[in-house]
């Protein structure tokens, strides 16, 4: 079910940078690049990623109705923390 | 990389690392530098990463990227993700690193800086990592299940009653002794007092701003918290210098133990947004960069090892925790070698992340060889210090008394010389009253950061404001974990009330949820206050009774792996998780039971009880105790960590028991039985 085409499914920012057609410009390389970094720190720390969601969304549920950032955001660290598991010592 | 090139690599690294060893082993009677026993840990680390594995995951665990992985089967944008495997690594190690590498280790550097190395190093390649990989693994390929909800699916469902009683206890002993360690560093610390109190507010308006002002921009909130907590650090010289504000942040320990105690319940009961995620954040954000800074800082100032490889303390009469090198140290340092802990993190929200199965290898393997690097060096931290210094800070009032003069004298006649002098420049170079009978581990390990990273960056005059830092860091995630624990515990005990009467189960009626969260507190804040207040310094107590708990919950994780294994019909490999389930129950058995029967009062829990209670009974009052109730609290603490310590025990051994009885029927049958996500019509396993 996972292909290029289908960025959505694709969360990494390596295929990020992959779906991008070579022979691109510089500056649309440095901007995938930026791109790919922000979601890696994102992804790291376990922020929501609401662009990531819309992307999702998009490709997956086309139709559906959207949360609005806000909503997404609450509902993401709410669910992220009100059951999180045990930390580690 | 072809062929030849790889295995110039290896070579270059097997030899950096036997050079590294041969360092630490030939340095004899002369210090050896810290540099090289990180060195000789990375060299380990790559070498058991390249090839043992690779051993487990092509073999043991056939990989096999053409099952889907939980995250792919629902991705849902928010909860199963897919992630690169390079960022879900940082995220899992963010989730698994916490106080337990830093405390422990630095506790063991009491018998020298080699055994500790030595267990930290083995313990990691054949128990630690193994356990973390093989756990992620079975979770994967059961949907993302808990390590609970496993046992019941492989086991059956009265050991996963069991494992869920397990977790329980492991879990308020475990924020007993990260808020005991908390008390330790604050107690008459009006600057790291003010610090970690600010965090509270700072919390507060970064939650504030994330959900409120600019809803989901948690890089811009967290931004402002840095600077925020940065200006308190600075602030709290001030604040502690003040005639007004300084003796008011200047707090005895159980008046700490009580305001955590508070804090706690009010902290669990607040929405997660308002301070738990913000907090979270940024102790992750310090985290990550406080690790890395103390990497580079070792490397560049290269300090040399002030402790000797080891001390005479071996022999289990050592002031910091009492009892031999076996099996005491394989408890003492748990995090870091092999954690328990972390078979739930590692069934928890990483399986639900993970994007091909070839990536747990990163992941759950990887993960746990960094957290180890974190214990490598706490332990050179700590080893860095004057031995002097560390045994002023380590050993209980009840050993090296009260002033700076009686102290110098009992650690000189030990063998290691210092001068009152000595102890009084240091208390002052960090900015603090004292530093007599810090226990816990973490001033410690600030100490000795200070030293390391003021050499680095801002010299002597610095050397206070790096201390507080390295406090703040370590005070920061430990209150996050109190707050964290707080409500996972909450959630454990109302899913037991659930089953005594059904409406205290509903998580969403606020008296039962009160109740729960009391409970929780009352528990945790017990244990708590009883080792504020034990003149030996509580962690002695406590640090070994989560030691053995933790262990005990990492043999229950790896019993789980080698039923498995053995009901995937993998049993010739099943030496990869019996080797250090056998090695951890040897050790953890050994030490729960010489913890509840030893002759010795300063090991078994029972042996001090009954001297406490038939002093009493007789009249006399036994030093530190001053009164006869006190006396007698001392032998009811004691009988009562006796039964915590019991209720593990028996709890491991129950396990055995059933894990043997399901091993045997799945030896029995020809095929596979080991339930999990079948694999897709028609696919093709493709090695990962």
């Amino acid at each position: 079910m996972k292909t290029s085409a289908d960025p959505g499914l694709s969360a990494g920012p390596l295929e990020a940078a992959e779906v991008h057609p070579c022979g691109q410009t510089r500056r649309a390389r440095l901007a995938a690049a930026l791109h790919a970094a922000r979601r890696a720190y994102l992804h790291m720390f376990g922020i929501p990623d609401y662009e990531r969601y819309l992307v999702h969304m998009t490709c997956a549920h086309p139709g559906e109705p959207l949360l609005s950032r806000r909503e997404f955001c609450a509902r993401a660290i709410d669910r992220k923390y009100s059951r999180s598991g045990p930390r580690c010592c | 990389m072809t062929k030849i090139t790889s295995f110039a690599v290896w070579i270059v690294v097997a030899v950096v690392g036997a050079f590294a060893f041969a360092s630490l082993a030939l340095g004899r009677g002369e210090s050896v530098n810290a540099a090289w026993l990180v060195t000789a840990a990375l060299a380990i680390y790559f070498i058991a990463y390249r090839f043992y594995s690779r051993y487990i995951a092509e073999r043991v665990l056939q990989l096999d990227d053409s099952r889907p992985t939980p995250a792919v089967r629902h991705n849902d944008g928010m909860d199963y993700v897919p992630t690169n495997k390079w960022v879900l690594y940082g995220h899992h190690f963010a989730a698994i690193a916490g106080a337990g590498p830093l405390v422990g280790p630095v506790l063991a550097a009491q018998m020298g800086y080699l055994p500790g190395m030595l267990w930290i190093l083995v313990g990691v390649v054949v128990a630690g990592a193994v356990q973390d990989f093989i756990v992620l693994f079975a979770s994967v390929r059961r949907d993302g299940k808990s390590l609970g909800e496993m046992i019941k699916i492989e086991l059956g469902p009265v050991p996963g009653s069991l494992a869920l009683v397990g977790v329980l206890a492991i879990m308020i002993i475990i924020l007993a002794v990260l808020s005991l360690v908390v008390v330790k560093a604050l107690t008459a610390s009006p600057w790291g007092l003010f610090t970690i109190a600010a965090t509270i507010p700072i919390a507060l308006i970064m939650g504030v701003y994330m959900r409120v002002l600019r809803p989901g921009r948690v890089g811009e909130a967290s931004a402002i918290g840095v600077v925020l907590l940065l200006a308190a650090l600075v602030f709290g010289q001030t604040v502690a210098n003040d005639p007004v504000w300084g003796p008011g942040f200047t707090l005895t320990g159980p008046k700490l133990a009580w305001a955590l105690i508070i804090y706690g319940a009010i902290a669990s009961s607040l929405p997660v947004w308002l301070m738990l995620a913000p907090r979270d954040y940024l102790s992750t954000f310090l985290k990550i960069g406080t690790v890395v800074a103390l990497a580079i800082g070792i490397y560049v100032v290269a300090p040399p090892l002030a402790m000797p490889q080891t001390t005479r303390f071996i022999d289990g009469s050592g002031p910091v925790f009492a009892g031999t090198l076996f099996p005491f140290l394989f408890i003492t340092i748990a995090c870091g070698a092999v954690s328990g802990f972390h078979s739930l993190i590692s069934s928890g929200t990483t399986p639900k992340m993970i994007e091909r199965e070839s990536h747990m290898r990163l992941i759950g393997f990887g993960g746990m060889l960094a957290e180890s690097f974190v214990a490598i060096m706490a332990l050179s931290a700590a080893c860095v210090l004057d031995p002097g210094i560390y045994f002023v800070m380590n050993a209980p009032a009840a050993v090296i008394g009260t002033t700076a003069t009686n102290a110098a004298q009992v650690i000189s006649g030990w063998g290691f010389t210092i001068t009152p002098d000595m102890i009084t420049q240091t208390a002052k170079d960090i900015g603090e009253n004292t530093i007599l009978s810090r226990a816990g581990g973490a001033p410690t390990l600030a100490v000795g950061m200070a030293q390391i990273l003021a050499q680095a960056l801002g010299g002597k005059t610095m050397e206070a404001l790096w201390y507080h830092f390295a406090i703040l860091f370590e005070a920061l995630f430990i209150l996050t974990a109190v707050d964290a624990g707080t409500r996972v515990g909450r959630f454990m005990i109302q899913d037991m009330l659930g089953h005594v009467y059904r409406p205290l189960g509903n998580t969403d009626f606020l008296p039962a949820n009160f109740l729960a969260t009391g409970l929780c507190v009352a528990l945790w804040g017990y244990f708590l206050y009883q080792g504020v207040v034990d003149p030996l310094g509580g962690i002695n107590t406590l640090w070994q009774l989560f030691g053995v708990g933790n262990q005990m919950l990492a043999g229950i994780a790896l019993i789980l792996c080698s039923s498995v294994l053995i009901k995937m019909k993998r049993e010739r490999y099943v030496w990869v998780t019996l080797v250090p389930t056998a090695w951890l129950l040897v050790t953890t058995l050994t030490a729960g039971i010489e913890k509840i029967f030893h002759s010795d009062p300063r090991i078994g829990f029972l042996a001090l009880a009954s001297k406490f209670s038939q002093a009493a009974v007789q009249g006399t009052v036994l030093a530190p105790a001053k009164s006869i109730a006190e006396m007698q609290r001392v032998a009811f603490n004691n009988y009562l960590d006796a039964a915590v310590c019991g209720v593990f025990v028996v709890l491991v051994l129950a396990m055995c028991v059933f894990a043997i009885k399901i091993c045997l029927q799945a030896l029995r049958q020809a095929r596979p039985t080991a339930i999990e996500i079948p694999p897709p019509a028609g696919a093709q396993g493709v090695p990962a």
